[in-house]
């Protein structure tokens, strides 16, 4: 087990080398990057004409030869791919993330103030989720193919049909533009810092519950499933017909040995849960506009902001990572007949 | 075609559960219309009898104007050589598709904005969008992208996935090793970000973004395969195969492949599924196929952005909640057919 998780941590390296790498390069032969955007700005302020596509071999090149070397410079263009990648890594192995081109922001302190709020949508959907999930799908175990079963698991499969996001779009386009009983997304109102304290909870809460129901739409039915179907598998092996032969009540065979049993693979989705959520989900943060780690990762790839994609491709690799080494931790945890080799 | 007892057995009783078979038929209609799209929703006519001679525009060259006494050199316009023919209340008629719009074509109005909603009288029966295309026909033309996507995709996941992971089961020693640590890399990239990086550099047509998903996508398949091959190969007849002195090439492909079909089409309704939704994503996130290319992801964009058209987001959410239900159905009977689970259910 030791072995097994030095192992896992020890192939974290490599990971983490190979996806930066790959992305680092692709990131530095592109078009529209921070020395063609500040030459498109120059040019702008020269002709006072605003074009939003740089074009490569412009005749009337705003900066000076010189000028562009010194952004190279600045930025690590002028370097060889692999001499500029290491140094970046170097920088990040201190913890310098770099500076965001597009607002020189230090890109540590933006992805700092958007964690919470990830996080914060994260944690409440994985309580809803389990708090919700186990008590549903032990019921439609034992009431196997009765009515609740049937029309619940109709419900179910079309929340699993669909993706999340698009429940999103759809819950916005009804519950806040036509009905108008909840706010159009973002995370907190405008006028959030004059509020009274009951204010900002009830504020906050509208502004929950929308983005809430998107997220756990992605998860819902396979923890409902899972917990059903092994709930029903354990409820179906010997041991548990021995409690019943034996005379235990159903109630306490259900409860005592079938349910201890299936919770373990729960468990072991915990971990899938947990990269989901600090990582948040770009799309839902997209539909509901709400300032995230997911958003500031999609806005500094529109924005050819790359300081700031490689900080949030490190920082939610590294989640991933720990949040799938930690999935494993868990299955040892609670079952014990696992051993990793 | 002959088939194996075992198989014929399990499409009886995939036929037998009723919601899967029907959606079976239901997403193979949807398919089959799709493909004959162009006669169904476009803005070239059916048919057009003109001095005594019929013409059909749907597929081939472009007709000019000139032909039909226009006096234009550009594509006709069909639906108002329609109109002038009624009006003049010659001989010669048109006959044109149920939905008369192009999947590309902007129908504008000179006194009002698209988008416009929907609309009997003008043949625009979902409305049109921001910039005026027939919802209809960005519609269907959306899903017949969007299906070919996914099973494209489907086809590059699965065969580089089968290939490899048979392969790593069944001879396991280093190969096995060195892609085992691939796919623990692999599965370890968080692979929606990458994409969106890469296809925001490289703007992606439908291969590259195939290929660009491919690259990301094959792990599953491969662990799959890997575990099954890892079972299958130590059964008896395996063994009996291989004391009868069977190469691999035979073991593999007559011996152990079809025994692992079950494992594959179980999954794949699921993958296709998996395909129509990443396609959808990437679009609406600006990321997928380039526009103008009809695009389900691109429509909710545009549903998101303009909310009171409500008509635009209503129609995509419907018709891809309609498709993605049909193929989880049939998933589930596919599932359900191939590996019958009997649960024993106390009184």
């Amino acid at each position: 087990m030791t072995a097994y998780l030095f192992r896992r941590l020890l192939l974290i390296i490599p990971t983490f080398i190979g996806i930066t790498i790959m992305v680092f390069t692709i990131t530095r032969f592109v078009p529209g990057g921070p020395i063609e955007r500040m030459i498109a700005e120059a040019r702008m302020q020269k002709t006072g004409l605003s074009s939003t596509r740089p074009s490569a071999g412009d005749q009337n090149q705003p900066l000076s030869e010189e000028q562009i070397q010194e952004l190279k410079k600045y930025y690590g263009f002028d370097k060889p791919l692999l001499v500029s990648y290491f140094s970046w890594l170097g920088k990040v192995l201190t913890g310098d993330l770099g500076v965001s081109t597009r607002y020189y922001d230090p890109v540590w302190d933006m992805i700092r103030d958007r964690i919470p709020i990830s996080l914060y949508f994260g944690s409440i959907t994985l309580l809803l989720l389990y708090g919700v999930c186990i008590p549903l799908g032990i019921t439609k175990a034992i009431r196997h193919k009765s009515q609740f079963d049937n029309i619940s698991s109709i419900i179910v499969f079309i929340g699993y049909a669909i993706p999340g996001w698009v429940v999103g779009v759809l819950l916005l386009i009804l519950f806040a533009s036509h009905w108008e009983i909840f706010p159009l997304g973002g995370f907190v109102s405008d006028d959030f810092q004059d509020m009274t304290v009951l204010g900002k909870v009830w504020d906050l809460l509208l502004h929950t519950i929308l983005p809430l129901i998107a997220y756990m739409v992605g998860s819902f039915t396979v923890m409902t499933f899972l917990m059903k179907n092994t709930l029903m598998d354990h409820l179906s092996s010997d041991y548990v017909r021995t409690a019943i032969a034996k005379g235990l009540s159903f109630e306490k065979a259900v409860f005592r040995h079938a349910l201890r049993n299936s919770l373990i693979p729960m468990a072991t989705h915990f971990g899938n849960n947990i990269s989901l959520i600090l990582t948040g989900s770009f799309l839902i943060e997209k539909v509901f506009n709400i300032n995230g780690m997911g958003l500031l990762g999609y806005e500094s790839v529109v924005e050819r902001d790359y300081p700031v994609v490689m900080g949030i491709l490190v920082i939610s690799s590294l989640l991933f990572m720990v949040g799938n080494i930690l999935s494993d931790i868990c299955v040892a945890i609670v079952d014990p007949r696992v051993t990793f080799e | 075609m002959k088939l194996n007892p075992l198989t014929h057995k399990k499409i009886r009783r995939f036929q037998s559960i009723r919601r899967g078979y029907y959606s079976l038929v239901i997403f193979i209609i949807m398919i089959g219309i799709s493909l004959f799209a162009e006669l169904l929703i476009n803005n070239r006519a059916l048919i057009v009898y003109y001095k005594g001679e019929y013409y059909f525009p749907t597929y081939g060259q472009m007709i000019p104007g000139k032909i039909f006494g226009l006096d234009y050199e550009y594509e006709t316009n069909y639906r108002e050589l329609q109109k002038q023919f009624q009006a003049k209340n010659s001989d010669n008629w048109v006959a044109m598709p149920i939905v008369p719009y192009g999947k590309l074509e902007t129908d504008l109005k000179e006194d009002r904005y698209p988008p416009f909603p929907p609309s009997f009288q003008e043949a625009h029966y979902l409305g049109t969008d921001n910039v005026g295309r027939d919802i209809v026909a960005r519609l269907v033309y959306g899903f017949r992208i969007a299906i070919f996507f996914s099973l494209i995709l489907l086809l590059a996941n699965y065969s580089i996935g089968i290939s490899i992971g048979i392969v790593m089961g069944y001879w396991g020693g280093k190969f096995d090793l060195f892609f085992q640590r691939i796919i623990e890399i692999w599965s370890n990239v968080p692979f929606l970000y990458v994409i969106i990086i890469i296809s925001s550099i490289v703007v992606p047509n439908f291969m590259m973004l195939i290929l660009i998903m491919a690259f990301f996508g094959w792990i599953n398949m491969t662990w799959t395969m890997r575990t099954v091959t890892y079972k299958e190969k130590e059964r008896e007849y395996i063994l009996a195969a291989k004391s009868l002195g069977a190469s691999n090439f035979r073991i593999l492909f007559k011996h152990l492949l079809p025994n692992t079909v079950a494992v594959i089409v179980t999954y794949a309704p699921f993958s296709v599924s998996g395909g129509i939704v990443a396609l959808t994503s990437l679009d609406y996130l600006g990321f997928g196929l380039p526009p103008p290319t009809p695009s389900w992801g691109e429509l909710i964009q545009q549903g998101w952005a303009n909310m009171n058209a409500w008509w635009i987001s209503i129609s995509v959410i419907v018709s891809m909640l309609i498709t993605l239900i049909v193929v989880t159905f049939i998933g589930e009977a596919v599932r359900e057919a191939f590996d019958p689970k009997l649960h024993t259910t106390y009184e």
